[in-house]
């Protein structure tokens, strides 16, 4: 793998797999170029430049929408289309994608205990004080 | 692309209506917990950070601007929230920056000396002028690729932006030549720059526009 500023870019906004992540982090750890690198693409992050991996992955601009995934699930979409969102899912690996899709596969939804789902209920109740108040 | 759907839950919950807002969680949590899930085992931990998230949200609701997507800005809060957690846990992606005692972060002493000029006078309004113009080439982009179903370009410029892919790493998973995959980023790069132009902006504050990868 080679690592390049954009593979650092990828790598600050955690959008590497796992395994990739780990190898750059070592790398970073054991090289003085690219931490020198690393540090003055978030300082110039932090200046406000604009990185378009950065803003791609930030906005999710080519993510399929979740009626696609859901079409893409029932396989009911064009098979160009299928085949680039499975090539986005496992291979570019879209984590929020890969959410949005698992909580479509899920049919107990997210609050799958009673913990969860009391928790979830004393969140609404006590968030809603913060709502705008009512005109 | 905002629903309509979407810019009324938003205009009910900012009028204050409680349902609006419970829609809303209802609606999002989901997604959100398996997102948290895929960065953190802790089932608690990642519920905890999803309603920190809902809450940045609502905070700031007022001043939610209608052309973002809800789904982009809330998977936005979270990531920030968890990059946070991850820090705390040592994680070297989240290099620290100085921070001064109110809790804002300094200017970072890692500025590299090859930064240009523009960076240091440019106003935040200017700033959020860059940003959206380049958000809109780029879906136009997208969409182009999309619309004449040239999904080899798309996949290719994907891995080269989003995963920072080398020319030749991205020729290798599409099986195609390493040049076709050059003449793909040096067609996106044109594309971008063209469209910057014809906005009146100058391609010359995006500075991986004259990134060229040589391999």
């Amino acid at each position: 793998m080679t690592i390049t500023k954009a593979t650092l870019d990828a790598f600050i906004d955690d959008h590497l797999n796992e395994q990739d992540s780990v190898r750059v982090e070592k790398a970073v750890r054991e090289s003085q170029e690219l931490n020198t690198l690393l540090k003055s693409i978030i300082a110039s992050r932090e200046m406000g430049d604009h990185s378009i991996g950065a803003i791609w992955r930030r906005e999710h601009l080519s993510c399929p929408t979740r009626e696609e995934l859901s079409s893409y699930k029932e396989e009911a979409l064009d098979p160009q289309r299928i085949d680039y969102i499975k090539f986005h899912l496992e291979t570019v690996g879209c984590n929020a994608c890969k959410a949005n899709l698992s909580d479509l596969n899920c049919t107990k939804g997210s609050l799958n205990n009673a913990d969860a789902i009391e928790k979830h209920r004393q969140f609404l109740e006590n968030s809603k004080i913060l709502l705008p108040k009512k005109q | 692309m905002v629903s309509l759907d979407e810019n009324m839950l938003v205009k009910k919950i900012q009028e204050g209506d409680q349902l609006a807002w419970s829609d809303l969680v209802l609606r999002y949590e989901g997604r959100l917990t398996n997102y948290a899930q895929s960065k953190i085992k802790d089932h608690a931990s990642c519920q905890d950070l999803v309603q920190e998230s809902f809450l940045g949200f609502l905070a700031k609701i007022n001043n939610f601007d209608a052309s973002r997507s809800i789904q982009s800005y809330l998977f936005g809060i979270l990531s920030n929230k968890i990059t946070d957690l991850l820090r705390s846990l040592g994680r070297l992606r989240t290099v620290e920056t100085p921070v001064d005692s109110s809790g804002n972060h300094k200017s970072s002493p890692f500025v590299d000396p090859a930064m240009g000029a523009s960076t240091w006078y440019r106003g935040d309004e200017k700033k959020k002028l860059e940003n959206d113009a380049l958000i809109k080439c780029l879906g136009l982009l997208i969409n182009q690729f999309v619309q004449r179903k040239d999904y080899l370009k798309l996949k290719s410029i994907e891995l080269l932006f989003v995963n920072g892919l080398s020319n030749l790493e991205a020729a290798n998973i599409l099986g195609i030549d390493n040049k076709t995959v050059a003449s793909h980023r040096h067609y996106a790069n044109n594309f971008i720059i063209d469209n910057l132009k014809k906005m009146n902006l100058s391609p010359s504050v995006f500075p991986h526009l004259s990134e060229q990868d040589q391999d």
